[in-house]
């Protein structure tokens, strides 16, 4: 028998060729014989009654479609079910949708659509964080007890802005009535959020509602619940008129009214020992949720779950809002609330190490989670946690220690900075047993070639890849021989949404499984399937009231350093270089986890420094890609990626999470390094040229 | 509904215009996208069009004595590239936008757009560029800065079309140009800032500079110029407050999406203090 | 009012009468099936619908029709024809330089413009001549050591 290669070793992703050579099929691409097109009438109001809607007379064959046609729920099914389809009466947002306008000519849509006058009885909008609609709290120790001790108490207030995810192809659908019920196909991540939202808004059993997932041209959580809300607008459009519809949103349109990562403001509190230790955070993290709260609470959730990151403190107190605000509702965004919170800590060990006036680096070293160490929640690291040895080796690499000295002189406009963090992977605490429930199945086909049935969306981040690899390095079988299609709720199980770094861990675990019972009932030319339900780990224990024990089963860790120069004259920063280590178990296929380390480092340093966006009196204001600005090749660093090998026992070939673990450090990677080279402490991001100025003029 | 029009020579293109209803379209990178609507409609252009980006008769760069004459279709790549073109341009058109708008859009169409943040229509301030503008009925000419009255208001009869714009080539003993957008590339300049001089010995005997992105127009101000001129570098150094608290005055910026006036203001300044500065310790 | 448009596109000639002032992507999208050019953001920004106009990278969102008259257009669907291309994909895949995949046909269209003017480029050069194609997924630099693969391993084809 051949030696079998070892699993990360890179292979060509098995859907680059075609995206390459243009022959990949985005939503946008497709065309059915006889489509339609809709386009949505929205509110121009922040906040207010609708009194009259005036609708000019619709030329013969030209639809409205709005609240009234819904023959089921009003409401975008989602974890808090507060979204509606369409807004009847009351708007609560800019760009919130009221109906479409459905029909073959574009030019015309947009004229009846410029027609149209609504009327509204306005009211006073909320923007601040008064309105608080969701709470979380939880608490490990005795905080109460370590601030009454402590020697000295610092805090400090973290802010955060709007980030977007800013996926080149924009949201859309095309769908088509199909045997008395519909069928949607479209740009998504979670087939099944969707197939079940309509299902709901359409009053319909499952058999009548399918979903297809296209060709995803990036998402980043972009499209993990706001498609829902498409596809239920236009699954009540394609059950009225009964026609083939197809909905693009226009650029300007998706970064208006799309959801965006939340804006977060973070108060964080220390008790410090007269050992200059940390004996205890307290930490209130506020987000702004928008107009509809979604899944902000489990945002939330994963914010405070982050709040001590890679370090071991004994007494914790997290608290938590999301506020209810008129603006456009925030939700899913890689990293979903931790991004906000890891920034905040490391900023705060920081700068709590620098008011003690002892080396930053030593300060953090001496509270570093060790194996066996208590998570925030009184959860254990029950892993080999190898951070000692990962800074070890990105100390070196990138010369920090050095650096960080002779950045010190103030006329270098230099810095360096380094964050560390770490990202549990899969749903929080039970609810991958609770409510995910994730099935996979695989199907031997007569001709022995291997199915694999599962809900996972390839959006880039290459699960077509990874998935086949897996199964087929399990079987010791040509790749060739296993198939993977986009899923298709008709044919495949609900094996969750592709979000949370669930994807390898979760559906590839079960998937092994799947595989080793194949591989035990496999007879050659007869068909075989064999299917695995998700099982939790016995040892996770997870009290969803109290947000106490195991929030994860397991962690990914990583550490980015990012060295900048920021020009005297312009305040403009320049990312130089960047080094990023990162422990994700095992990959298994390096080339996607490292292309997946490029990409997430440029979306996290871009949140920290560049990508700017805002609202006045609720609207949006960069609203395009010219305004709003994310990282060209021009701005994007080289970097230097490395990966541990520290294989997790339940994970397949020892993999645990990856996607969102990339992005999460480098903000405050970049805040820091931008701190030092101006010596001004940073509280704030984006860290923008105006606001570098503003903190070198406010001496 | 609008007319299009594509003509096949510049007359015919002056023929069309002097019917007095049609607009000049050239590369298009402005108003293709000022007048965008939904994906597979017609563009919303509110006049006719004259679609000129193909009159190769315009798509010329040629020197005349001691002058640069660059035609309305000659595209900001061909600009970049060409050996006649002064550094102080090149300088400005290799952070431009980026290699396809550099390759679509022409400098006489920014011009004709007017935009207070266009890169290198500062450029062509700083080079005191004249434009020459005709119609059936005449030829004129025109300094640029007589010819932009406004954001995106300019001196051009309906029936007139710019057909070239020239300038003088330089003699400087350095060119300065920083463009500050919001990334490093495809971006549209919060602030820029151009400048040259010429020193004979320890005198200033040319000095040059031009603003853009913080006021209505872009800031050239050949008062304040002359007043440096014969300045030697001690003078520049006593009087560098007072020049920058002259053009301090000029500067007068916008809140946007894009920055702040405050930012604006400052970086504009600092720019023109790093340059006097530089002059100041060249000696 | 129609005029009648003529090019080349992919070594074809075609004529086609319709305004001059629809955009060329839409031209190309819905009356000529060529779908490999997307569209990211209809204002010449992102680069998602590249493609070469005599042997120049124009954004074709933002490209007048009336501007493709007499002029040779070349997109991804002409382009995967040549060596160049085959190339440009190999390296591209060894590289894993395509993500979700939205902006690969303009970034190769790019890439094949800045080969043909400068077949050894520089980081800074290759960072530079992509300027005016964003990618959301990859942080560019897979694409950046991809393009310096194909023009290594390519030596002679630009």
């Amino acid at each position: 028998m051949k030696e079998k290669q070892n699993i990360s070793v890179g292979i060509d992703n098995v859907e680059a060729a075609d995206k390459i050579a243009g022959l990949a099929k985005y939503t946008s691409d497709i065309v059915i014989e006889g489509m339609l097109y809709a386009k949505t009438v929205r509110s121009t109001i922040p906040r207010g009654t609708i009194r009259e809607i005036k609708i000019p007379t619709l030329p013969k064959g030209y639809y409205t479609v709005d609240a009234t046609d819904i023959p089921g729920d009003n409401i975008v099914g989602m974890l808090r079910d507060d979204w509606p389809v369409f807004a009847a009466h009351h708007v609560n947002h800019i760009g919130e949708p009221i109906m479409l306008i459905v029909r073959e000519d574009k030019a015309i849509i947009t004229e009846i659509v410029n027609k149209i006058t609504i009327t509204y009885d306005e009211a006073e909008p909320t923007f601040d964080f008064t309105d608080s609609c969701e709470q979380l709290s939880f608490q490990k120790g005795n905080t109460k007890k370590a601030f009454k001790e402590a020697k000295k108490i610092i805090d400090y207030t973290y802010e955060t802005g709007y980030q977007e995810q800013t996926y080149i192809e924009p949201q859309g659908f095309i769908g088509y009535p199909e045997n008395d019920g519909v069928t949607l196909i479209g740009s998504i991540q979670c087939p099944y959020y969707v197939k079940h939202a309509v299902m709901q808004t359409l009053g319909a059993s499952e058999d009548l509602v399918r979903v297809i997932q296209a060709t995803v041209g990036g998402a980043f959580g972009g499209k993990e619940e706001f498609p829902s809300l498409m596809a239920c607008q236009l699954a009540v459009a394609i059950h009225k008129i009964a026609r083939p519809i197809k909905m693009i949103y226009e650029r300007e349109e998706d970064m208006e009214v799309t959801t965006k990562r939340h804006p977060a403001k973070i108060t964080m509190s220390a008790a410090i020992d007269a050992d200059n230790r940390v004996m205890a955070i307290k930490s209130h993290v506020g987000l702004d949720g928008g107009a509809y709260i979604g899944l902000s609470k489990v945002v939330l959730s994963r914010g405070m779950l982050a709040s001590t990151n890679a370090y071991t403190i004994e007494n914790v107190t997290a608290r938590g809002d999301v506020y209810r605000t008129n603006t456009v509702p925030n939700g899913a965004f890689r990293g979903f609330g931790a991004p906000q919170m890891i920034f905040a800590i490391e900023m705060f060990m920081h700068h709590i190490a620098k008011d003690l006036n002892i080396d930053p680096l030593t300060f953090r070293k001496a509270h570093m989670v060790k194996q066996g160490d208590l998570t925030a929640t009184s959860g254990v690291f029950r892993d080999p946690v190898i951070m000692n040895s990962m800074l070890e080796e990105v100390l070196k690499q990138s010369n920090y220690i050095e650096k960080v000295k002779q950045y010190q002189h103030p006329e270098s406009n230099k810095g360096i900075g380094m964050s560390w963090f770490l990202h549990g992977f899969g749903f929080t605490g039970s609810g991958e047993k609770d409510k995910i429930k994730a099935r996979v199945r695989l199907k031997k086909d007569e001709q022995d070639n291997v199915h694999i049935l599962i809900a996972a969306v390839d959006m880039g981040q290459g699960p077509k890849t990874t998935m086949r690899k897996l199964v087929a390095n399990l079987l010791d079988y040509p790749i060739e021989k296993v198939i993977f299609n986009n899923p298709d709720t008709r044919y495949v199980p609900d094996s969750g949404p592709t979000v949370a770094s669930r994807t390898m861990m979760i559906v590839g675990g079960l998937l092994a499984r799947a595989t080793k019972k194949l591989q035990d009932q496999w007879v050659a030319h007869q068909e075989v399937v064999t299917e695995e339900s998700y099982e939790q780990p016995s040892y996770v224990q997870w009290d969803n009231e109290a947000m106490h024990g195991d929030a994860y089963p397991a962690y990914s860790w990583g550490i980015n350093v990012c060295e900048v120069e920021v020009d005297r004259q312009t305040y403009e920063v320049r990312v130089r270089n960047m080094w990023n280590i990162y422990d994700v178990g095992k990959a298994i296929d390096e080339r996607i986890v490292l292309g997946q380390a490029d990409g997430g480092q440029a979306q996290g340093i871009g949140y920290g420094y560049l990508e700017v966006m805002n609202h006045r009196e609720g609207k949006i204001m960069q609203k395009n890609m010219t305004d709003y600005i994310i990282p060209t090749a021009a701005d994007t660093p080289p970097m230097e990626n490395t990966l541990m090998d520290n294989p997790y026992p339940l994970g397949p070939y020892g993999a645990k999470g990856v996607g969102e673990l990339t992005l999460v450090g480098g903000a405050p990677a970049v805040a820091l390094a931008i701190e030092q080279a101006i010596g001004k402490k940073v509280h704030t991001i984006p860290v923008t040229p105006e606001r570098i100025m503003e903190l070198i003029d406010n001496e | 509904m609008v007319e299009n029009k594509i003509p096949t020579s510049y007359n015919e293109a002056l023929k069309i215009l002097a019917t007095g209803s049609y607009q000049v379209l050239n590369g298009g990178t402005d108003l293709m996208v000022r007048y965008r609507g939904w994906s597979e409609t017609r563009v919303k252009f509110k006049k006719n069009m004259l679609h000129i980006h193909n009159l190769d008769e315009l798509n010329y760069i040629t020197s005349k004595d001691e002058y640069i004459h660059i035609g309305a279709t000659t595209t900001h790549e061909t600009i970049l590239h060409h050996p006649l073109i002064p550094e102080i341009m090149k300088k400005c058109l290799r952070v431009f936008a980026s290699p396809a708008i550099r390759n679509m859009g022409t400098l006489v169409g920014n011009i004709g757009n007017a935009s207070p943040a266009g890169d290198a229509v500062l450029i062509a301030y700083l080079l005191e560029a004249r434009l020459v503008v005709e119609s059936l009925r005449h030829q004129r000419e025109v300094p640029i800065e007589d010819f932009i009255k406004g954001p995106g208001s300019i001196a051009l009869a309906p029936d007139e079309i710019i057909k070239e714009i020239y300038f003088k080539k330089l003699n400087f003993n350095a060119t300065y140009f920083t463009k500050v957008g919001g990334r490093q590339s495809d971006a549209i300049s919060k602030v820029m800032f151009a400048a040259g001089y010429r020193l004979d010995a320890d005198k200033i005997v040319d000095i040059r500079i031009a603003i853009g992105a913080v006021s209505p127009t872009i800031i050239k101000d050949k008062t304040i110029e002359k007043s440096i001129k014969g300045y030697t570098l001690k003078n520049l150094s006593n009087q560098k407050s007072m020049i920058l608290s002259q053009y301090a005055a000029h500067i007068n910026p916008i809140d946007d999406q894009r920055s702040n006036k405050h930012y604006r203001k400052k970086v504009a300044l600092n720019l023109l203090e790093a340059f006097l500065n530089d002059i100041i310790t060249r000696s | 009012m129609s005029e009648k448009i003529s090019f080349e596109l992919n070594g074809q000639s075609i004529t086609i009468t319709l305004s001059p002032d629809h955009r060329f992507l839409d031209v190309l999208r819905k009356h000529l099936n060529i779908v490999g050019p997307k569209e990211g953001c209809g204002e010449g920004e992102c680069g998602a619908c590249s493609v070469l106009m005599d042997g120049y990278i124009v954004q074709s969102c933002i490209l007048p029709l009336g501007s493709v008259h007499g002029k040779k257009i070349m997109t991804i669907e002409g382009y995967r024809e040549t060596k160049r291309f085959k190339a440009l994909q190999d390296a591209f895949l060894t590289e894993g330089a395509s993500q979700c995949g939205i902006c690969t046909p303009g970034m190769i269209m790019a890439t094949e413009y800045l080969l043909s003017h400068n077949p050894h480029p520089t980081d800074e050069e290759i960072r530079h001549g992509l300027a005016g194609n964003l990618c959301r997924c990859t942080g560019y630099n897979m694409i950046i050591k991809a393009i310096k693969r194909a023009a290594k391993e390519g030596e002679g084809l630009w």
